[in-house]
């Protein structure tokens, strides 16, 4: 019953016009992006590289596929969790909102399974967006910017990763992004648990996740203590992958405090979703 | 002794610091028409969705098919379809998709042909593919007909099903509903507030008031069949009313107005009335038998509130 | 009247010889690279430079007289600004600079001539440039260039066998590094947990390693590789 419930969630996300706005503003932006990187792109890498351009020369092709994806990526996972929670932030609500959930929740099917069909049909949902994302970001780049090296500027310095090396990496670092897109799907249908309107949620969703972000950047002791275990931390996981050598122990931390997350979460959605009254 | 399909003790809900049901007792057995009746807010929605297990009860004992619906709910549920007030669909889907996606979870392998078969036996026949964005009220009221017998329930619970219909859908679900019982021996629970209604389809009912039960039994026990409400048509009114209260005092005058009588009579004498009413040189225009249940109704409802 | 014009002899001798003309020791490097009209050499180029972390490229370096200069990498590979191309190219236009003799020193247990070349330009970018000259062989082993823009280059040349015609088999650079700094906000974690390592002091100067490998020489290089 729970696969015919989740089969039901994939008809439901596809047919909502709302599911395929997520996929054409990744359409939009990294066309965009992949636009002005092919105009002007040489001069953003020498706002990255001009400190070190006094002393050296940098020779071969820096603007290539891979350093688009990267920038692409860069720019824009801080602005997917928006479009995944458009979507995965009505699933529960939504039907409430509609009605629709009383005709559900009178079926032979637990209320455990509902949600996780719920559950499993986001998941999927975020995985599509993300590999769309790897789709324009990393094969359209590629076609348009040609292969190379990466070049990647962090926070201790520029590290250069051979052409040959670099795939391996965008495959765990999109595989720690869409961990990372996941927990924002999971937060948004737990709060979708608590709402009976649609937007409720997803506002309440990116709310959290600016106030975390923000908490997350603000150099205050008082923060100290929380900031490794909020989830925004970690969203950014996915440039570890691009450090070297692999910072593996911090990569690990991160992807156990996602899963973390995910794990409180649905249960809680499950706590509420299975002793609240429908009275709508 | 028929077979208990739903059997409620001792029910109770309170949300925040409201009572919305105390003490709610009924049971309907096999192939009972179940009226279930109450002024709004008497508890009836709230009861109705425990029984669909919607809502939790924070007391009470709820048993289905002889079954405790907390034990057993989703066999129960596979053997109940439902219609609460209003029946509501993904409006971005099309008819069948809608009862593709419910009969998917309903426990119940559908066919395809067996959607189009009900889609056709609600009278939607054509409009598999339109998307239920576009249907009228009515047609979305088929079409939850068409949810809730999809999947072969034994039990059908009705919300005020008949609510926002025309008069010509309110015959069509009287007709279903009377078919459903003898074509099919199902068993129906419905709550509506069209007591004419449910005084021609309903075996057995219950009146809840305040969350209560106040009244429950064999409706033609309850309304003394062998008595009738009749509204007279008639000239000189108050000479009529002196008349009858004079002749035949167990004949109960229940109102007047200028043209027209209303009383209560021994369904036997009332040839004897419209004979007598006649050779006293009254003139009789209409004869109407009025509904016998609406009087009831009110009646029990004031019992409890002086109680 | 003896012990003064000894004294005058003594101080006049090192004045003489920090006087002297290094120009013809420059034409005999020159002539050595001279005979090489084109080359091409394959090349393994590896950094360790301060706050950037990468691995030795591989690259094909195409070279043809005058100046035409040209490195093909399928990677990126890091290069000082002031490359190898750099010092023959200025060397050769004699009326641009002076050079004299300014001592001598030991490298790689070589004696050499240090050649001290003063641009004449006072304006330009380039302030001084020193070269090390074996006073056998005639073969470069070391150079420092410093110009106004860049700073200081060193550059050490190992010979193998291509030392005929004065092409190394490997050059070592040092280049300085302190003004380096990384522009923040542009690809900064804005999440990092961790900080960098404030205590640990950054190294001044930073290495590049060049080494070259099987070298054709004058084979003929079609003017089209050196256009991009």
């Amino acid at each position: 019953m729970l696969w015919n419930s989740v089969y039901n969630e994939f008809i439901k996300i596809t047919a909502k016009p709302r599911s395929y706005l997520g996929l054409l503003a990744i359409t939009v932006l990294v066309g965009v992006i992949l636009f002005a990187l092919k105009v002007d792109g040489k001069s953003m890498i020498s706002f990255v590289t001009s400190s070190f351009e006094q002393t050296l020369s940098f020779e071969g092709e820096l603007l290539n596929g891979n350093l688009v994806a990267f920038i692409v990526l860069q720019m824009l996972i801080i602005h997917i969790p928006l479009l995944v929670a458009l979507v995965t932030g009505d699933l529960v609500s939504g039907e409430a909102a509609s009605g629709t959930i009383r005709m559900l929740l009178t079926k032979p099917i637990s209320r455990t399974q509902v949600l996780l069909s719920k559950f499993i049909a986001g998941a999927v949902y975020t995985l599509c967006l993300i590999i769309w994302l790897g789709i324009m970001a990393v094969i359209i780049g590629k076609l348009l910017f040609g292969n190379g090296d990466l070049m990647v500027l962090n926070s201790d310095g520029l590290v250069i990763l051979q052409e040959q090396d670099v795939n391996w990496r965008y495959l765990g670092g999109f595989a720690v992004a869409f961990l990372a897109l996941l927990t924002v799907s999971t937060l948004s249908i737990c709060l979708s648990c608590f709402s009976s309107n649609s937007i409720g949620p997803i506002v309440l969703t990116m709310a959290i996740i600016i106030l975390f972000t923000i908490i997350g950047t603000l150099d205050v002791q008082l923060f100290d203590s929380i900031r490794p275990y909020l989830f925004t931390t970690h969203m950014a996981s996915w440039r570890s992958f691009f450090e070297e050598p692999l910072p593996t122990a911090d990569i690990i931390k991160s992807v156990i405090i996602l899963l973390a997350h995910q794990v409180l979460l649905i249960g809680l959605a499950l706590y509420q979703f299975n002793k609240k009254d429908i009275t709508s | 002794m028929p077979e208990k399909i739903i059997e409620v003790q001792q029910l109770a809900k309170r949300f925040g610091t409201f009572q919305a049901v105390k003490e709610v007792n009924l049971t309907v057995y096999k192939g009972d028409v179940y009226g279930f009746l109450g002024p709004n807010g008497a508890g009836k929605s709230t009861t109705i969705r425990c029984l669909l297990s919607l809502i939790r009860p924070d007391q009470g004992q709820i048993r289905l098919f002889g079954q405790s619906l907390a034990a057993h709910r989703n066999a129960i549920l596979s053997k109940t379809g439902s219609i609460i007030e209003k029946p509501d669909f993904y409006k971005y889907l099309s008819a069948y998709q809608n009862l593709a996606i419910f009969s998917r979870i309903s426990g119940a392998n559908v066919s395809r042909k067996e959607i189009e078969a009900m889609l056709d036996f609600v009278g939607l026949a054509g409009r598999e593919q339109d998307k239920v964005a576009g249907f009228s009220h009515g047609m979305k009221q088929r079409l939850g007909i068409a949810q809730t017998l999809l999947h072969q329930p034994e039990l059908i619970i009705l919300d005020e099903p008949t609510t926002g219909l025309d008069p010509q859908g309110i015959i069509d679900i009287r007709n279903l509903i009377l078919r459903l019982r003898d074509e099919q021996g199902k068993t129906v629970l419905l709550s509506s507030h069209l007591l004419a209604e449910m005084e021609l389809i309903a075996n057995r009912m219950v009146i809840i008031n305040k969350g209560k039960t106040v009244v429950e039994g064999e409706v033609s026990n309850l309304l003394n069949a062998e008595e009738l409400v009749v509204q007279l048509e008639i000239d000189h009114v108050p000479a009529a009313k002196q008349w009858i209260e004079s002749h035949m005092p167990k004949v109960e005058i229940i109102s007047t107005t200028a043209n027209h009588l209303e009383l209560a009579i021994p369904k036997s004498r009332l040839p004897e009335l419209n004979k007598s009413l006649v050779e006293q040189g009254f003139q009789i225009y209409a004869i109407e038998s009025k509904r016998k249940l609406e009087d009831y109704f009110i009646k029990m409802l004031q019992a409890d509130v002086v109680e | 009247m003896l012990r003064l014009l000894t004294l005058i002899f003594l101080g006049w001798m090192p004045l003489q010889l920090l006087a002297q003309d290094g120009t013809a020791q420059l034409q005999q490097l020159m002539a050595k690279w001279n005979l090489v009209k084109d080359y091409t050499v394959q090349v393994n180029i590896r950094s360790e430079i301060p706050l950037i972390k990468s691995f030795p490229v591989k690259a094909t370096l195409y070279f043809k007289q005058k100046d035409q200069f040209r490195m093909v990498s399928k990677g990126i590979a890091i290069l000082p600004k002031q490359n190898f191309n750099e010092l023959p190219k200025f060397l050769q236009q004699k009326d641009r600079y002076t050079a004299l003799i300014t001592g001598s020193e030991l490298i790689q247990n070589q004696k050499t001539t240090i050649i001290t070349v003063l641009p004449s330009d006072d304006s330009g970018d380039l302030v001084l440039l020193k070269v090390w000259i074996d006073s056998k062989t005639d073969l470069l082993l070391k150079s420092q260039t410093t110009t106004r823009s860049n700073g200081t280059i060193s550059a050490l040349y190992e010979y193998g066998s291509q030392r005929a015609v004065g092409l190394p088999d490997k050059m070592i650079f040092t280049v300085e590094v302190k003004k380096f700094k990384i522009p923040k906000g542009l690809a900064t974690d804005i999440n990092r947990s961790s900080s960098p390592d404030a205590a640990k002091p950054t190294p001044k100067n930073g290495k590049i390693t060049i080494s070259f490998a099987d070298y054709q020489i004058n084979k003929g290089i079609k003017d089209e590789i050196f256009r991009k």
